[in-house]
């Protein structure tokens, strides 16, 4: 029985599984991609676009699938899975590059020598222990003449001279030199206007509490901000009741009070004269009295020398 | 839940004030049981002692409500009373306002009273003064003209300015 025809009829309906072009298609599995180099075929490309970008899109995906089923596989309860190499193609930085620190005073003064900056390792080889010891920190080398237990005086030393507090005083200047000049950089590289501003804060926040009230009873200005780190503060809930009807009477009395120093002349509207006004301009300033005097006649009136 | 801070309590009193005046005292100095006002979560709750240290020991994403809610605070610091405040503001208003059958419906909807629905009116009532409504069904609101001014009003003129009804248990389910 001859399959021929069969044969060639199936792989006439099935391309095949290779790839061939002018230029190798380079397949990534990492980045599950593949990046086409070849240029495009103007003919096809007019002709039919839909039909020229899918050839184009599954010659890749052929060649992609290839490199797939090439790679070793692991298998599990789902079917084998293919281990994906490291990705080869270099996706672009999403963030820009962070900005260089700026130099400190020593890294200057290096670059202008020219020195190069030498590693030191953290631990170091102690002859005596015979092992690596750090270098600081936790039975650092540095602290060794104040942790032994016996140390040489010298001859011209004073009585109560104390090597283990002389040590340790001597490493402590150290570290505080070594932060005075970290604080003095960071001085020199911060912008000079933020420094200042954060020192307004600082001071408006020091002035505002510094009242007999601490700022309790200062007027807020219009558009002035809450002081940061300054938190309310309540009363206990379970409060002697006593004492809260107490606060909320004196309250409420001290409203009552304050309504009845706001409150406006009841008969305002009523009196279309505003009778203290008038009396003011008819007396021409001198008041009430002086117009009961002038109505009484001029017996009144104070006559020859005083 | 906590006690009002002294600006939280004037801005409290002084609403309640608006309607029921100096009966405010009563509500603070209560001869059978000692009464607190309490926040949480931005609504104030009128409670007696005894309710309020049980409610002490729920925790406060648990605790919905207890005794009566008087109101809430705005976010912007102003309170607002909710009709629940409906019964001790009846108890002790001072300016009382009775409307007509006809216009109770209307006002349940939410609407103002118009001096065609008024019934009757406690005498020497100011303009601006929280008044309590009084019908078959309660509310309260707050008067837009005084009672000398209501006289010569025409009759589709608003007489009182709706705050609350008892219509908002059933329109507003947030209500507690």
């Amino acid at each position: 029985m001859d399959v021929s025809d069969i044969l060639a009829s199936h792989a006439a309906k099935f391309q095949a599984t290779t790839v061939e072009k002018d230029i190798h298609l380079d397949a990534d599995p990492g980045c599950l991609a593949v990046s086409d180099l070849n240029p495009i075929d103007e003919e096809s490309y007019n002709l039919n676009l839909e039909e020229h970008l899918q050839t184009l899109a599954r010659d890749g995906t052929q060649v992609l699938i290839n490199a797939l089923f090439s790679l070793p596989t692991t298998s599990s309860p789902d079917g084998p899975l293919a281990q994906l190499p490291p990705p080869v193609f270099q996706l672009p930085r999403a963030k820009p590059l962070p900005k260089p620190k700026p130099p400190t005073k020593w890294e200057l003064f290096a670059k202008a020598k020219g020195i190069q900056k030498k590693r030191k390792e953290k631990r170091v080889w102690d002859e005596e222990k015979q092992e690596w010891v750090n270098r600081w920190g936790k039975g650092g080398k540095n602290k060794q003449v104040e942790d032994q237990w016996i140390t040489e005086v010298p001859h011209n030393a004073e009585v109560n001279f104390d090597p283990r507090k002389e040590a340790r005083d001597e490493r402590k200047v150290r570290i505080a030199k070594n932060e005075k000049q970290q604080q003095q950089n960071l001085a020199r590289q911060a912008n000079p206007r933020e420094t200042r501003k954060r020192e307004i804060e600082r001071d408006l926040v020091q002035t505002r509490i510094s009242t007999a009230s601490m700022g309790r009873f200062d007027k807020q200005l219009e558009g002035e901000k809450k002081p940061h780190g300054i938190k309310r503060k309540f009363n206990p809930t379970e409060e002697n009741a006593e004492d809260e009807r107490k606060a909320s009477l004196a309250l409420l009395s001290k409203i009552e009070s304050d309504a009845k120093k706001m409150r406006k002349d009841p008969q305002r509207e009523d009196n279309i004269v505003n009778v203290r006004k008038a009396i003011r301009h008819a007396s021409k300033g001198k008041g009430a009295l002086a117009m009961a005097g002038k109505s009484d006649g001029k017996g009144n009136k104070r006559k020859g020398k005083r | 839940m906590r006690p009002l801070t002294e600006d939280e309590s004037k801005a409290v009193f002084a609403k309640l004030a608006n309607y029921i005046g100096k009966n405010l005292v009563h509500l603070i100095d209560r001869p059978d049981e000692p009464y607190s006002f309490r926040l949480h979560k931005d609504r104030v709750f009128y409670v007696s002692e005894a309710q309020m240290r049980l409610g002490i020991s729920v925790a406060r994403p648990n605790l919905i409500s207890l005794g009566t809610c008087l109101g809430k605070f705005t976010k912007s610091g102003k309170f607002k009373l909710h009709i629940t405040a409906l019964d001790y503001l009846a108890q002790y208003a001072k300016y009382k306002i009775w409307i007509k059958p006809n216009g109770e419906m209307p006002f349940l909807y939410g609407n103002h009273v118009l001096k065609a629905h008024l019934g009757r009116i406690t005498e020497d009532t100011p303009e601006h003064q929280g008044v309590v409504v009084f019908s078959m069904s309660d509310g309260f609101g707050v008067t837009a003209r005084s009672t000398v001014d209501t006289r010569k009003l025409d009759p589709t003129a608003i007489i009182v300015f709706h705050q609350a009804d008892v219509g908002e248990y059933l329109r507003d389910e947030v209500c507690p």
